[in-house]
């Protein structure tokens, strides 16, 4: 994979990209050694059954990790430098959705090389997580 | 400045009370140089103006910084 490389001065106000993914339980296994989050919630589907999801589901900074992805390989790509990350996870996200994950500029300081973003993930039925970055583009 | 001053309190972790011109970046924990161009970012992006470089390396107190938005017309 390849990262984008936008340039400060060709992004404006109103831009945005997406990218989708599908998690499969080899990832979520595979994050939960990174991160060293083994809560049953994400990696024991009888503990997880009986919880109120009714099933396991990813973590919340998996997701994250995927805004992450989603300004140093799209938007703005190369040259980011992510310095600020909000997000609210309004639904779990479960193994084999198909995720879209969206950004938006709201806001470009030209004296700061500092974007805004609007982030969203998203299921075809419903929205998952939304926040916002701010993000510093590199010379 | 009410609306500058609830902004100051975000981004810079500050209470109401602690709020002053006379702040600069060694009375204030939080104004770190990141949380600085967040600072500035968000004024830009509330009051729809925009800092140059030399107003934002210049600015050395939260008054400066008022000082500047005033002369762009800013008196939220």
């Amino acid at each position: 994979m390849k990262a984008k490389e936008l340039k400060f001065e060709d992004i404006k106000k109103g831009d945005s990209a997406f990218f989708e993914v599908v998690i499969n339980d080899h990832d979520v296994e595979k994050f939960a050694e990174l991160s060293g989050d083994f809560n049953p919630l994400h990696t024991d589907e009888e503990y997880a059954k009986n919880t109120g999801f009714g099933g396991k589901i990813v973590h919340g900074m998996f997701l994250g990790a995927l805004v992450s992805r989603f300004v140093g390989m799209e938007l703005p790509g190369k040259k980011a430098l992510l310095v600020k990350e909000m997000l609210e996870f309004k639904k779990p996200a479960r193994v084999g959705d198909l995720l879209n994950v969206r950004g938006t500029i709201v806001h470009k300081s030209e004296a700061l090389r500092l974007l805004e973003l609007l982030i969203e993930i998203r299921t075809e039925k419903e929205l998952l997580v939304s926040g916002s970055v701010n993000v510093r583009v590199l010379p | 400045m009410e609306r500058f001053n609830e902004i100051a309190c975000e981004v810079l972790k500050l209470s109401p009370e602690e709020i002053k011109d006379s702040l600069t970046p060694k009375d204030v924990p939080d104004w770190d140089s990141m949380n600085y161009l967040l600072f500035i970012s968000a004024l830009e992006k509330h009051f729809n103006i925009s800092f140059t470089m030399d107003e934002v390396l210049n600015a050395g107190s939260l008054g400066d910084v008022k000082t500047i938005l005033r002369a762009k017309g800013i008196t939220e």
